[in-house]
């Protein structure tokens, strides 16, 4: 009777191990610092164009809007109008969800508005999300006109 | 012959032990920085052949019109701004990479490692660190500063896996990008000169 494992392999497997487990650390792609496919659909998404010149009213409407949906404000850039809040995220609420908002003067009286949002680490590609950014902005400003 | 063969799978299997111990498959991938003065003098390629890859000279005098420019790359490459001074004219920013999975297998050590976690909050908890911040972190610091009264010079630097980039490709990717914001921009706002769009060598980026 023979009940024992032949072990000849083990010492095989325990040096690939050893090679597979010190490989050199990752290194960046070419593509780290280009935008993807994926981000430039977003782009659309998290674009809207309004009806407005002054860009100091719009970043104003845009503060408004963030602190409606719970975010507290991290910095607010006049000259380069840009607007970023965080806050923590139900159900959970260790869950942090990232904004950055630009305003940008357009020709033709019109002001471009874009929002890019982070979940914890990844970017929120639902575009329900960002209607419902959009909406709020819109009746923050007009509250705000009134 | 017996009592030989009995003693080498406890031997395998203690080595196997150590070694999961001692260099796990993210252990052995990622260094442990226990203090950020490891960084601090940690380039390895020449300074000169960094530098190149990471500045552009732009023929334009509009500055905020470039730091513009700059927070909607920013945008267009998914980074989240963390700094912005446009009387320094610094801009910089982080976004978060995919995270890393076993290619083959499970390791037990990932499993600390929660995919929607951002950081780990605590100072006395026992992981593989860093303890500050997550090695999928992507950071970018972006300066733009006069060159003289008709240029601009913009300088990139990113850091990867706790380490800066040298490579140049991630670079020309970034100003790639960075021209095609500049060129939307000014098509935007109506102007007509043609954007500004020149690479110049470093030797004379001053």
């Amino acid at each position: 009777m023979r009940s024992e494992v032949d072990v000849r392999w083990l010492p095989a497997l325990v040096l690939g191990l050893a090679l597979v487990a010190c490989a050199s650390p990752p290194q960046p792609t070419p593509d780290l610092l280009a935008p993807d496919d994926a981000q430039m659909n977003l782009r659309n998404m998290q674009t809207r164009s309004f009806d407005l010149t002054d860009r100091n009213q719009a970043l104003r409407g845009v503060i408004a809007a963030l602190q409606d949906l719970g975010f507290i404000i991290e910095r607010a850039n006049e000259p380069l109008g840009l607007v970023t809040g965080a806050r923590f995220a139900e159900p959970r609420w260790t869950d942090v969800v990232g904004i950055t908002v630009t305003v940008r003067p357009q020709e033709g009286g019109k002001m471009l508005i874009r929002a890019n949002a982070i979940f914890n680490n990844e970017p929120i590609t639902d575009p329900q999300i960002y209607q419902n950014f959009f909406a709020t902005l819109e009746r923050s400003m007009f509250i705000g006109r009134n | 012959m017996r009592a030989r063969r009995r003693r080498r799978p406890g031997l395998a299997v203690v080595a196997a032990g150590l070694l999961a111990a001692a260099c796990s498959p993210y252990m052995g991938r990622h260094e442990l920085q226990w203090d950020s003065l490891d960084q601090i003098w940690r380039a390895e390629a020449s300074q000169v052949k960094v530098r190149n890859a990471q500045s552009r000279v732009f023929d334009t005098s509009d500055r905020l019109g470039t730091l513009e420019a700059v927070v909607a790359t920013f945008q267009d490459l998914g980074f989240q701004i963390e700094v912005l001074d446009e009387a320094l004219g610094i801009v910089s920013g982080k976004k978060f990479t995919g995270l890393e999975k076993p290619s083959v297998g499970f390791d037990p050590s990932y499993v600390l490692y929660d995919a929607e976690s951002l950081v780990v909050f605590s100072r006395t908890y026992r992981s593989w660190g860093p303890f500050w911040h997550r090695s999928d972190l992507v950071r970018l610091t972006v300066t733009v500063r006069a060159r003289n009264e008709k240029q601009l010079v913009v300088r990139a630097a990113a850091q990867f896996q706790l380490r800066p980039i040298e490579a140049p490709e991630p670079y020309q990717a970034f100003f790639r990008t960075l021209e095609q914001a500049m060129f939307s921009e000014r098509h935007a706002l109506g102007v007509v000169t043609p954007h500004p769009q020149l690479v110049l060598p470093l030797a004379s980026v001053r």
